[in-house]
């Protein structure tokens, strides 16, 4: 699954999905490449491990049902499916409100200056605005928050290819200003 | 075309691609535990069953579904419709009680017929079987949607075109992130 050579990624440009799949993974390679950041998978572990114990659940009470057929079985059925249920809202107020599209947090680690960068993005259905929502939180506890909303246009060539360069730029760009804001307080 | 069908699943790192595979066993699990809570709820084994024959016509049509309930403080009645499993067959049965017989200890023994045919069901029990109990109940129909069941009898005739769709369902949902 994991590419040790960076290959060029073609997709289908009219896919939204898709194409917003290819810009996060780009966009992840240049914190973790040019701008040299340790990437921090504490967020999407925890989403991991929610699913994995809500699977872990329903396998567990299939598992007792087969070995306690029915009537024998009905406490731990009524445990098991309101804890999958719970443990599936639990799931969904976590995607919504702690991770909010946030596909990279990267840590960086300048000197004794930690920050950390988060970078999320969304696109509504049958748009073609990419928006990127990239938020700095330095060791004191400051946040700054930077948007772009472009088109799809502007990462991704005519045959489908994500323009690597142009992505490093708008980056920098952005790490830069979020950066020198920091200083000029 | 195969290629880019994998191309998706190729470009993910390892987290994304066990979360793929979650995401697949999440959506297994969800129509699981419905069934389960459906069971929890219902008392019943099975609370939803498809009527195969017709032999309970005309109240039940082959494909009509069925909703059962099985709360062992609700006695079973003459005229009611139970769903019964009969010792060496698969498939539970669909008839109405025709005599039953309480004690007042509780115990029941019930025969039962199907509206549609000319004797009553001791032919279908097993071997020297002359009554039904409570334990063979699988539940007491509460209520029906015609017809809908259909899909589910075509899908048990024809079983390599149910795999079939099980297989390119798994496989889309397994491929495509989100």
């Amino acid at each position: 699954m994991v590419n040790e050579t960076p290959e060029v990624v073609k997709i289908n440009k009219w896919d939204g999905a898709a194409a917003k799949n290819a810009i996060d993974d780009a966009i992840r390679e240049v914190f973790t490449g040019e701008l040299k950041c340790k990437e921090s998978f504490a967020l999407i572990d925890g989403r991991l491990f929610l699913c994995a114990l809500a699977v872990g659940v329903a396998l567990y009470a299939l598992l007792w049902d087969y070995l306690y057929p029915f009537p024998q079985s009905k406490l731990v059925l009524i445990i098991c499916v309101s804890s999958y249920f719970i443990l599936m809202s639990i799931l969904t107020l976590y995607t919504t409100f702690k991770e909010k599209g946030i596909f990279v947090v990267a840590k960086e680690k300048t000197g004794n200056n930690s920050r950390v960068w988060e970078a999320s993005s969304y696109v509504k259905k049958h748009d073609d605005k990419y928006s990127l929502v990239l938020v700095m939180r330095d060791a004191n506890g400051k946040t700054r928050e930077a948007t772009v909303n472009k088109s799809f246009a502007n990462y991704i060539d005519n045959n489908g290819t994500v323009v690597q360069s142009i992505i490093i730029n708008e980056i920098t760009k952005l790490y830069n200003s979020l950066s020198s804001e920091k200083k000029e307080k | 075309m195969l290629d880019s069908l994998f191309d998706d699943v190729k470009r993910m790192n390892k987290r994304q691609f066990i979360y793929q595979v979650l995401s697949f066993g999440m959506i297994v699990s969800s129509a699981l535990m419905i069934w389960k809570g459906l069971m929890v709820v219902t008392g019943s084994e099975s609370p939803i069953v498809v009527v195969l024959s017709g032999s309970m016509e005309p109240a039940f049509h082959r494909g009509d579904l069925l909703f059962l309930t099985n709360y062992p403080d609700e006695p079973v009645r003459v005229g009611e419709i139970v769903v019964f499993k009969v010792e060496g067959r698969d498939i539970p049965i669909v008839h109405r009680v025709l005599k039953l017989h309480e004690k007042n200890n509780g115990t029941v023994k019930f025969l039962t017929k199907g509206d549609n045919n000319s004797v009553d069901d001791r032919g279908l029990y097993a071997q020297g079987q002359l009554w039904l109990t409570k334990k063979d109940v699988v539940g007491r129909t509460r209520g029906f949607l015609p017809y809908v069941g259909m899909v589910t009898i075509y899908m048990n005739e024809y079983p390599k075109f149910k795999f079939a769709v099980l297989a390119c369902l798994a496989i889309y949902v397994l491929v495509h992130r989100e």
